[in-house]
């Protein structure tokens, strides 16, 4: 489609709006990176490193924001701070102000609001693999830093854990990127904004093609970063006996800045949206069918543990295959099947439309007149469209895991004789059981909070509760929508707690 | 577990079945939908989606399950019909029930309903009176006192449209100018968001779809009851040689590739009809396309109006100028 016939569009958007585009689209990212960054590895920092009173149930606070889809935060906020909500109307009470040029008010709806709700929501990806990454670092490594006297956040922690941050980051900014429903509801134009704008508004879909591929470019860019960076240094440790450093007990006042530090992000991206979802659901609650809403969440819970599985274990044949051959280009096409999740959903699931359709021809050709037999508007279509959207979730954490995985296992238990895949099942997936079981569970709540592919590609009468969800929050009845949106992070919250469980255990 | 969801999706199209494409939100139409299975005994599958249904429908191409295609916004299902995805309908109820104006020529697809753009104006702040035309928006007299959604959403490019067919584009632009030189804010949120600034005191004036006005009048909640009092509406161009507010359609046609064309027709009279026609008033506040019907009293209520007649199609064909403005003046 990129290559179609964009009708000379692209003149009148240069002229227009793409500078704005662009521009829009690099300050949001760099904006809620630094505050993810800032959230997601101080956190995971003060709880590796030190142990104090509700330590341990802030452990497990700080991953909450993961089961809150960003759209859902940004309608609540929305009405929380919005010049008609409780926030503003309760500051024009207290001050005795009467209009909006009373006084200045930042606007919910802009590029900070933006960025306050992203980083909100998505600082977790960060915490998550950089506390694994703390977690795992040899205590050695302190040691001898602290003999020699230096800091060791900046010369150990940091640069160990480098891959597994900028892993992370690269999740957040690609999640920002293709972020549709919050920068749409901000009215904050975006290259995905104006992806649709084109596609929509010209009825054009070349046009749109074209701009969703420069924007492709962008990630493209950010990953070449993200591997130019990691690569000639493997993190791994050869010493047979491995101690984790021990995290310090602290109380009193340094324990409660530890605690309102880690505090903050959760509340902002977990509780407040969540009590404000709950006032709005109370006075809603007699209006759905329960019946009907049980089927929708069992379906829910299905589809996205399915999608969840088959992601894994695709990222395994491909993260294993890629790190061990030791041949780049197939490290390189690694890292490109990742790029999906960089697109816009609508953008990406048109483009899965486009090949099933292609590939339904093909099958009606060998199957002759009598096959009836399509791939498309089936459940298949929709997990494969899962798996090459979320495939980076998958490959990026068992990568991950891998770097940190002596190569030298591997060639040992080659050497004996065993075959590359028994290899693979009997050492490399037991030692990174972890990552594993990490990156399925953020592929399950990915999956489940997935909105425009799963609207697009779904089959008939096929709900979940992000679809049921939607139908509400489109036309703004955010007391309707509050219901199944609380289903969908409480359903959410049960594989993070279960997560971190699994990260706790010593394996 | 999974392969009784596949079985569930494989075993749709059987028996006496309709597999209806929808961009109006199941909750809308299912009442309709209720309604016509008890009258018909056909049963409705519905795919729910705001964007890519065609696309979707497209690349099915002769494979695709799909019989309806229901949308609201004439931009849309104009779509459709471009990339020729409709079947061509002979029905003579068709024909009977919907104004010329509200359908396509080639007979693709038929205006369902109608909703009018409107302005809404602050009871306290603005003098009944003061604004009747949509073209007053671009006077410097209401500097910072307009709100709306933003210019790319459908319903303003539709708006937009119908000011190119009526002025011209250059003429229509230099209005786009100052309708934005007098907004209060960014433009942003859906029209519920205006009169809710409305009654915040953020601004005095909006341009909203007709039944946001009784969808908040009816609200389930109290605060959005009150919104809806605080507002006079304005239904703009009324004078005796004007040209009439400007109206968008609900609508539908039949997938060509369709196995169930007469089923898919079927429903379509069905929407026509009298008794769904009220429905749609009475649901969502929206205006009936056929004559033979009387908008609901509440409507009524609200006033009658006279409604622009420009052939609707112009609308959707202006629609890439009228974008193209919104991207220059930066509504």
């Amino acid at each position: 489609m990129s290559f179609g016939d964009s009708e000379g569009l692209w003149e009148h958007l240069l002229d227009t709006v793409l500078i704005k585009y662009v521009k829009n689209t690099l300050f949001l990212m760099i904006g809620v990176s630094f505050f993810s960054l800032l959230f997601g590895v101080l956190s995971a920092w003060i709880l590796t490193n030190y142990k104090f009173r509700f330590s341990k149930i802030l452990e497990v606070l700080m991953l909450l924001p993961l089961a809150c889809p960003a759209y859902l935060v940004a309608y609540a906020y929305t009405d929380f701070f919005e010049y008609a909500g409780p926030v503003q109307g309760l500051i024009r009470d207290l001050m005795g102000w009467e209009i909006a040029s009373d006084y200045i008010f930042p606007e919910i709806r802009s590029l900070g609001g933006a960025i306050f709700v992203l980083s909100s929501v998505l600082y977790p990806y960060i915490y998550l693999l950089s506390r694994t990454a703390f977690r795992e670092t040899p205590n050695s490594y302190y040691e001898v830093a602290q003999l020699y006297n230096k800091n060791i956040f900046w010369i150990v922690s940091l640069p160990l854990a480098r891959p597994a941050i900028v892993a992370g980051l690269a999740l957040v900014c690609m999640e920002v990127v293709s972020d549709f429903g919050t920068v749409e509801y901000f009215a904050l134009e975006t290259l995905t904004l104006g992806i649709f704008n084109v596609w929509i508004g010209m009825n054009n879909i070349n046009a749109a093609a074209q701009i969703s591929t420069f924007t492709f470019i962008f990630i493209l860019m950010l990953l070449l970063v993200e591997i130019r960076s990691r690569a000639g240094k493997r993190f791994n440790d050869t010493s047979s006996r491995q101690t984790y450093k021990k995290a310090k007990d602290i109380t009193g006042i340094e324990a409660s800045f530890c605690i309102v530090g880690c505090l903050i992000p959760v509340s902002l991206g977990f509780f407040i949206p969540i009590m404000i979802l709950l006032s709005n659901a109370l006075s809603s609650l007699n209006f759905h069918n329960y019946y009907e809403v049980a089927k929708i969440f069992t379906n829910t819970l299905l589809i996205s543990l399915f999608g969840a599985l088959c992601i894994m274990v695709v990222s395994i044949v491909i993260a294993c295959t890629a790190y061990f051959s030791g041949k780049r280009y197939l490290r390189t096409i690694a890292n490109f099947s990742a790029s999906g999740y960089a697109f816009p959903g609508t953008m990406l699931a048109i483009g899965i439309l486009v090949f099933i359709g292609l590939v339904d021809k093909a099958l009606g050709l060998l199957g002759g007149t009598n096959s009836n037999f399509y791939l498309n508007g089936t459940i298949f279509m929709l997990i494969f469209a899962y798996i090459v959207k979320f495939q980076a979730v998958g490959y990026g954490a068992i990568l991950s895991g891998l770097t940190k995985t002596s190569p030298n296992l591997i060639w040992a238990s080659r050497s004996l004789g065993m075959s590359f895949q028994k290899t693979i099942s009997r050492i490399t997936i037991p030692l990174i059981k972890k990552s594993i079981v990490a990156g399925g569970v953020l592929a399950f709540v990915d999956i489940m909070k997935e909105l425009p592919i799963t609207l697009l590609l779904r089959p008939f009468n096929f709900e979940t509760l992000a679809t049921f969800t939607y139908q509400f929050a489109h036309d703004e009845l955010m007391g309707k929508a509050s219901v199944p949106a609380l289903l969908i992070i409480f359903v959410g919250l049960i594989p993070v707690l279960f997560l971190n469980r699994v990260l706790r255990s010593n394996i | 577990m999974i392969f009784a969801l596949i079985l569930s999706s494989a075993n749709l199209v059987k028996c006496e079945e309709l597999n209806i494409y929808s961009h109006r939100q199941p909750f809308l139409i299912n009442p309709f939908l209720e309604e016509f299975t008890k009258k018909t005994g056909i049963t409705t599958n519905v795919i729910y989606s705001t964007k890519g249904l065609a696309q979707r429908l497209r690349s099915e191409g002769k494979n695709s399950p799909a019989d309806v295609v229901l949308t609201v916004d004439i931009g849309r299902l104009y779509i459709y019909q471009d990339m020729d995805l409709l079947s061509v309908i002979s029905s003579k109820k068709l024909s009977e029930n919907i104004p010329e104006h509200l359908k396509s020529l080639d007979n693709t697809w038929f205006g369902l309903s109608k909703r009018a753009r409107i302005i809404v104006t602050s009871k306290d702040r603005v003098e009944v009176g003061a604004i009747s035309r949509i073209e007053d928006l671009a006077d410097p007299r209401w500097k910072g006192k307009i709100c709306t959604r933003p210019g790319s959403h459908v319903y303003s490019r539709a708006l937009m449209s119908s000011m190119i067919a009526a002025h011209g584009l250059e003429e229509a632009e230099k209005w786009a100018t100052g309708l934005v030189s007098n907004l209060a804010r960014r433009p942003q949120g859906n029209d519920r968001a205006q009169v809710k600034a409305i009654y915040e005191g953020q601004c005095d004036i909006a341009i909203i779809n007709n039944y946001y006005f009784g969808k908040l009048k009816y609200s389930d909640k109290e605060d959005q009851r009150t919104w809806a009092r605080s507002l006079n509406l304005v239904f703009p161009n009324q004078g005796e040689t004007d040209r009439g507010a400007h109206v968008n359609i609900s609508g539908g046609g039949v997938a060509k590739y369709s196995k169930n064309k007469d089923s898919a027709i079927k429903l379509l009279e069905f929407l026509t009809d009298e008794f769904a026609q009220n429905l749609y008033g009475e649901i969502n506040f929206e205006y009936p396309v056929n004559p033979k019907v009387e908008a609901t009293s509440e409507l009524q209520s609200w006033g009658s109006f006279k409604e622009d007649k420009l052939p609707i199609l112009t609308i959707a064909k202006l629609s890439r100028e009228a974008q193209k403005i919104i991207d220059r003046v930066g509504w």
